[in-house]
């Protein structure tokens, strides 16, 4: 008989809520997640990427502003590299903004990821720009952020706020295992109706 | 009977791009099958041509000489094999010839190093204390075989004067530009766009009959006074087709028409390969081939070819071992979904280079860090988690990491190479 060893989910982990979570990001709007360093926004973001490479015909495009992908870590959150497009833009970010319009135009992705990080605030008339690309495709689009900059045409603005690292092991600490994090959807307009939308929040814990 | 001929520029430029094209001038002057391995070297296929240019020796002189009057100094050997005739070329007096059956006795006295070998392969072989060919000839095969596989069979062959493999022929890059000279001044824009609309014709039959098609179009139009009007144009997508090429150019020029009488028009296409590809009714979510063709190549013009592809994780420990492998969007089949399960994991932000930190230490223990990307105190932290490997290569690496958590609450990779401190990445 065989024993799936994944088949029990890390403590903390909301599969229902998550994918609830992850399926309110809507095709065809721009959509931002903001939060500070060490809040789960990338990670979140990964697991977005993955459940569209999962999919088995979703390609991803990542455009990368800072470089700051690490495969690794999105082959462990399940991401399949073969259908990701990753795009180094070498911390520009007028590079980014280009790459990425060329990207929304282009049809055939299923989700295009715009990881600022924490490049200074991108000009509205460039996320307007965006938003008006991506309208009518089925493409999700993606800005990862550290902050949310008043006047954006997000549709969907999800923010991740740290709660707490998780440790393994009594004093002294033998290793990192993980850290909790809160998630919450700080707007949501124009989006069909759900019973988890605008002031919904998740309580996620992410492994290491 | 196979003879081939080694032209090997010696001069400092030899491995300019435009040395190597004439080097390959040279060596398409002599003989329809050329190999271009780069660097300054050609093999040329020098079989059946002492009709033309006398034996192996005066082919050789000849070849030297008519470098040389391109501006190339160069060393040519002729032999049986590709690796007899690098020999000579190396160690010959400039026009080298190994006669006929005589390879493996040329090879026996030649360096290792004029194999084709990986730095790992070479430091391998290098450390059985074989230095030249002929020892590697020399030794048994079986063992060969048994140490290093198919490769080393193939070495040594190679070694023995024994190359099956035929040569890869090289073809020139054609040129897809088309000219016209106007026997009287073009002084109105009609005439002027029905001139480039013919070019464009021209342009696009040629490479339709190469199974290529053009995602550019530069003009140029030469005017009185030694004025020139140029612009160009980038279609959505890669076009083949005339008439509409002609069109855009027809609504380019009428934006930017060209102040002055045309004395001559030029158009040029910048050519690119469309992978044939099934479209597919069903599965939406693929891009045509043609669009995704022009968005890759726009791409590559903004971030660089290597800042763009699939990444795929190298098969080493070493930290932050990534490449980028060709982005092909085709071989994910939409008949698989669900293959992996995602999982809730944490995302390390990698810094690329690793940002130089100061890191302050406790009872051996990381306590403060200063750092261009991040500073503050470090509340907890883990480790150090030692790795280390290739040891046993030219690049060994150790470091030591620690996960540490500063006062703001951001968690942090700091890795110690030994010698400094790095801020590796942050968690998020």
């Amino acid at each position: 008989m065989a024993i799936s060893i994944e088949s029990s989910p890390p403590p903390g982990w909301d599969r229902e809520g998550i994918d609830g979570l992850l399926g309110l990001f809507p095709p065809g709007r721009l959509s931002e997640i903001v939060g500070p360093r060490s809040s789960g926004g990338s990670s979140l973001l990964l697991a977005l990427v993955s459940r569209v490479t999962t999919s088995g015909s979703g390609q991803v495009a990542f455009v990368d502003a800072m470089d700051a992908l690490d495969p690794a870590s999105a082959a462990a959150a399940g991401v399949d590299l073969s259908a990701l497009l990753w795009v180094k833009c070498g911390g520009r970010q007028r590079t980014a903004l280009s790459a990425t319009d060329l990207l929304v135009r282009c049809p055939g992705f299923s989700m295009i990821v715009l990881d600022l990080d924490d490049l200074g605030p991108v000009p509205a008339s460039a996320q307007i720009r965006l938003q008006r690309a991506v309208e009518g495709s089925d493409t999700v689009l993606v800005v990862r952020g550290i902050r949310h900059r008043e006047g954006s045409p997000a549709s969907l603005v999800v923010a991740t706020r740290r709660v707490a690292p998780r440790w393994m092991g009594l004093r002294p600490l033998t290793r990192l295992a993980g850290f909790r994090s809160e998630i919450s959807v700080a707007r949501s307009r124009g989006l069909p109706s759900s019973p988890r939308g605008e002031g919904s929040s998740w309580t996620l814990d992410w492994t290491l | 009977m196979t003879r081939i001929a080694c032209l090997l520029a010696t001069t400092g430029a030899a491995t300019e791009p435009s040395a190597q094209r004439t080097l390959l001038q040279v060596a398409l002057s002599h003989s329809p099958r050329v190999e271009d391995p780069g660097a300054g070297l050609v093999y040329l296929d020098a079989a059946g041509l002492q009709g033309l240019f006398g034996d192996d020796s005066r082919l050789a002189a000849r070849l030297r000489d008519v470098a040389a009057a391109a501006g190339l100094t160069v060393r040519v050997g002729i032999a049986g094999s590709r690796l007899g005739a690098l020999a000579a070329a190396r160690m010959g007096s400039g026009a080298a010839v190994v006669e006929p059956g005589r390879d493996a006795a040329y090879l026996v006295a030649a360096p290792l190093s004029l194999l084709p070998l990986s730095p790992e392969l070479a430091a391998r072989i290098s450390r059985w204390g074989l230095r030249t060919l002929g020892e590697l000839a020399a030794l048994p095969t079986a063992g060969l075989f048994e140490r290093l596989g198919g490769e080393g069979i193939r070495l040594q062959r190679l070694a023995r004067g024994d190359d099956p493999r035929p040569l890869a022929s090289w073809k020139p890059v054609p040129l897809f530009e088309e000219s016209m000279e106007c026997e009287w001044g073009l002084d109105t824009l009609e005439p002027v766009v029905e001139g480039l609309g013919g070019l464009a014709m021209r342009l696009c039959t040629r490479l339709g009959a190469r199974g290529l098609a053009a995602d550019g179009f530069e003009w140029r139009c030469r005017l009185d006074g030694a004025r020139v009007h140029d612009g160009a144009l980038a279609p959505a997508v890669p076009m083949t087709d005339g008439v509409a090429v002609g069109g855009l150019l027809r609504l380019a020029l009428e934006a930017r028409p060209p102040r002055g009488i045309v004395r001559a028009l030029t158009l040029r296409a910048r050519p690119v390969r469309i992978t044939a590809t099934q479209e597919s009714l069903v599965d939406r979510s693929r891009s045509s081939p043609r669009v995704l063709a022009a968005t890759m190549n726009r791409l590559v013009a903004l971030v660089g070819p290597d800042g763009l592809g699939a990444p795929a994780l190298l098969d080493s420990h070493r930290p932050d071992a990534v490449g980028l492998g060709a982005y092909a969007p085709s071989s994910v089949s939409s008949s698989s979904p669900h293959r992996r399960e995602s999982r809730a994991r944490v995302a390390l932000r990698r810094l690329r280079p690793p940002a130089a930190a100061a890191v302050t230490l406790a009872s051996g223990r990381p306590v403060a860090l200063r750092s261009s990307r991040l500073t503050g105190r470090i509340v907890a932290g883990v480790g150090p988690w030692r790795s280390s490997g290739e040891w046993w290569g030219r690049q060994p690496w150790l470091q030591d990491e620690w996960d540490v958590e500063l006062a703001d609450g951001t968690l942090c990779r700091l890795a110690h190479d030994g010698s400094a401190w790095h801020l590796a990445g942050i968690y998020d």
